[in-house]
């Protein structure tokens, strides 16, 4: 099998064979959710309900004027029982709407969408932002407004992504091969929306079921689609890898897949799509993998939004060991946790478990070059971080300090243990602090 | 689920490699045994094991030294004062004296290294500088080969002085490299027409570690192989040389197999700290270093020139640091694009 795949990047130990084989299972309605007023990336969200109020599952709850944005909806029938701060899995603390289960089950469903083909983009691409649709990846950016091209820019090519390059994760496979009628559901109605032409696919070849179910799958789509295997190698699955080890084509500091004719989704993002379009159920679920050497039984889970770690953690029976460090997303790029108290929000692609937390040493800097090897985006992680201790932010702006996707792989490799991510991400916050202010303060 | 966990909070990644620094100068360090068992038995234990002991314990000793001095945690345990010191008793002559690998140990260590503030800090290679020192102070002590008899050119003035160390029969005996200097290399080659095959594979008498370029270079596969060295340094290293030694209508090979060239270009010039980071960088540090080992074997005084190219390069590197690759999406190149 001939395999795409991008220059840099690193081979680690994958660990999905913690959950690989377990199908997804239904989480049960939690007798309460929190739900965060920020689950995306854009403008926080302002409720449309307020405390006592009781709301239905598939009711939109909260919502803002802004383009970059997404409504929520309730995941469960119920009482509102709060807004207030709460736990936030990326943000510390953050206002969230506390939803009380009440048993009833009411719901309220959307039409479900029929002739995909002939509906009209811009009619497609607001049913998609009245859905809730964010990328289900991980950086939670709104899909319509990924699959909406600026005037004058054209689309030719959608890729579908299914590299799930992270450790541990293995939700996106199991989505692949458990709900793969809806994803292609999905894959239309975003096809559509955004006026591409033709499709590919990108999966990982240790998904090697995936590729060959989405082999035969894709020829009955009414577009030409084909399946691309990858590499195995993180981070094949981030947005900019995927499109050069597909298309060999780069997106441009700052810009967007757009701007190279491109729009890429998740498979995750893809089912939602799909399932609103079948179901008429807006994003109020998504599917988790929850992982590590802790858990005493890993699960694939289909949960609702705004269920409370440590019900998910009972679910899955608890500790075989205690967990030093828990983390939401994959070990390379999720965030470590300080509380079991954290909701699923919908950038949520995990929790993952670890006691075995790694010993090493650290060295000065030998300029092995390994973090440069390791880098796919081009940057020399070793002079930013050296430019980051010693404060030299100019030089780390003159030096791409911005391109950096903080994906860890300049960590990960490093054999003196520098955090060099660590050091290039506060350069970052401080080289873009000081371009707000206009000035070189 | 509601127990108190103690949890640890680090910034992303959360997931490391397992090599770390000691592991790489470790397959540094088992990269050199090939030549250097070589290198002892060819030239007996007598006149050669005391010199790497010297060095390799002269650079450990200055370092803790060091360390105590200026109240620096203990720094030997990374490996890399073992390298240093290595790399110096395998490029000096056999039977050196005892004060040769001392000397130059402590100026490895001191002038190299820790006056730079150490590991990773220094900008010319330690054991090049430790051995320029030598080579600049003792010049005579560090060009006189003794070997076992058989070994050595007759025929050339510089052989023939007898001398007798732990009951062995030496003589001393001029490099190929200074006969080439002196005579020619023609001469050298009526001499002895299988020259270039007896350097390849080290009958040729020369410094302790530098005189079998097939051992060396089987280290430097294996290194290359374990994913610690590349071979663009030393490719344009050779690159380097053989034009100079071309146009100064010498054998290329022969410049490559004879003296340093070798264990210059694959274990010297390749040194992590101080070589180029960016790719092409490392190419122009190499053929530069190359280009000015052939110039000094040419036309300089030395019949030598590896440390000096070396060396100069060195120099070059904060510069040449900077030449980075083309910034991530500024020229769209649109190159493979894939056909459904």
């Amino acid at each position: 099998m001939r395999l795409n795949t991008f220059p840099g990047g690193i081979h680690s130990p994958t660990f999905k064979e913690f959950t690989a084989t377990k199908p997804i299972k239904e989480f049960p309605f939690p007798s309460r959710v929190v739900l965060p007023l920020l689950q995306h990336t854009g403008a926080p969200l302002s409720p449309l309900v307020k405390k006592g109020d009781r709301v239905k599952r598939g009711q939109k709850i909260a919502d803002v004027e802004a383009f970059i944005s997404a409504p929520l909806h309730s995941p469960l029938a119920g009482k509102v029982a709060g807004i207030e701060d709460y736990f936030h899995p990326l943000l510390g603390r953050f206002p969230a709407l506390t939803i009380e289960n009440d048993g009833s089950g009411e719901e309220e469903r959307k039409d479900p969408l029929c002739d995909i083909e002939n509906k009209d983009p811009a009619f497609l691409r607001e049913w998609i932002r009245e859905g809730g649709m964010v990328g289900l990846g991980g950086a939670a950016f709104p899909t319509h407004v990924k699959v909406s091209p600026p005037p004058g820019k054209k689309i030719d090519t959608f890729i579908l992504n299914g590299a799930e390059c992270e450790p541990y994760l293995t939700c996106d496979y199991r989505v692949m091969i458990e709900r793969s009628s809806a994803i292609l559901i999905g894959l239309r109605v975003l096809v559509k929306a955004c006026g591409a032409e033709r499709v590919f696919i990108g999966i990982e070849e240790n998904k090697i079921e995936a590729i060959e179910k989405f082999d035969k799958l894709v020829k009955d789509l009414p577009f030409p689609a084909r399946v691309v295997p990858l590499l195995t190698k993180y981070p094949q699955g981030s947005e900019k890898q995927l499109i050069v080890a597909i298309l060999g084509r780069e997106v441009p500091p700052g810009g967007l897949p757009l701007d190279v004719g491109v729009v890429v989704n998740n498979v995750q993002t893809a089912w939602a799509v799909g399932r609103m379009a079948e179901e008429g159920l807006p994003l109020i679920e998504r599917v988790i993998t929850l992982s590590g050497e802790c858990l005493k039984s890993p699960e694939n889970l289909q949960v609702p939004l705004g269920t409370v770690l440590s019900d998910l953690v009972d679910f899955c029976g608890g500790w075989v060991e205690t967990p030093k460090k828990v983390i939401m997303g994959g070990p390379m790029m999720g965030v470590a946790q300080t509380s079991l108290q954290v909701p699923v929000v919908k950038g949520t692609s995990g929790f993952v478990f670890l006691s075995n937390l790694y010993e090493k040493k650290e060295y000065p800097c030998i300029r092995c070059r390994r973090c440069i090897d390791a880098c796919p985006m081009r940057l020399f992680p070793t002079m930013l971080g050296k430019f980051s201790e010693y404060q030299a932010f100019d030089e780390a702006r003159d030096q791409r300090v911005l391109d950096c996707m903080e994906c860890g792989a300049c960590s990960y490799v490093c054999p003196s243990n520098i955090s060099l991510t660590h050091l290039i991400r506060l350069a970052k916050a401080e080289v873009m602090r000081r371009s707000r202010k206009g000035g070189n303060q | 689920m509601n127990e108190e966990l103690k949890l640890v909070i680090t910034s992303s990644p959360h997931l490391r490699d397992e090599i770390t620094v000691p592991w790489i100068m470790r397959q540094v360090v088992l990269a050199l045994l090939p030549a250097t068992i070589w290198g002892i038995y060819f030239f007996g234990v007598s006149s050669t094991l005391l010199t790497i002991l010297l060095s390799v314990g002269s650079t450990m000793g200055f370092e803790a030294l060091n360390c105590k001095i200026f109240k620096k945690p203990l720094s030997i345990t990374d490996g890399s004062a073992v390298i240093t010191g290595l790399l110096l008793g395998l490029s000096l002559p056999p039977s050196a004296p005892f004060w040769l690998p001392l000397v130059g140990g402590g100026a490895a260590i001191f002038l190299g290294k820790e006056m730079f503030g150490g590991l990773g800090q220094n900008i010319f290679n330690p054991a090049l500088v430790g051995r320029a020192v030598l080579l600049v102070s003792w010049p005579k002590a560090m060009s006189t080969w003794w070997v076992s008899a058989p070994f050595g050119f007759s025929g050339f003035s510089g052989g023939g002085a007898a001398s007798t160390f732990s009951g062995v029969e030496m003589v001393t005996t001029p490099t190929p490299l200074s006969i080439a200097q002196m005579y020619g290399y023609s001469s050298l080659h009526q001499a002895d027409p299988r020259i270039l095959w007896r350097l390849f594979v080290g009958q040729v008498p020369g410094s302790i570690g530098e005189i079998s370029a097939l051992l060396l270079l089987i280290g430097f596969v294996y290194l290359w192989w374990r994913g610690v060295v590349h071979w663009d340094i030393p490719l344009s290293y050779f690159v380097g040389l053989s034009c100079v030694a071309i146009l100064g209508g010498q054998s290329a090979l022969f410049h490559i197999l004879s003296g340093g060239a070798i264990m210059g270009a694959c274990f010297m010039a390749t040194d992590y700290v101080t070589s180029p980071i960016s790719s092409k960088g490392r190419y122009i540090f190499g053929l530069g270093a190359g280009a000015i080992t052939g110039v000094i074997r040419l036309l300089g005084a030395y019949p030598e020139g590896v440390t000096f190219g070396i060396l100069t390069m060195n120099a070059l590197v904060p510069f040449l640091d900077y030449l980075l690759p083309p910034r991530f999406g500024v020229k769209n190149q649109m190159v493979k694009e894939e056909k459904i």
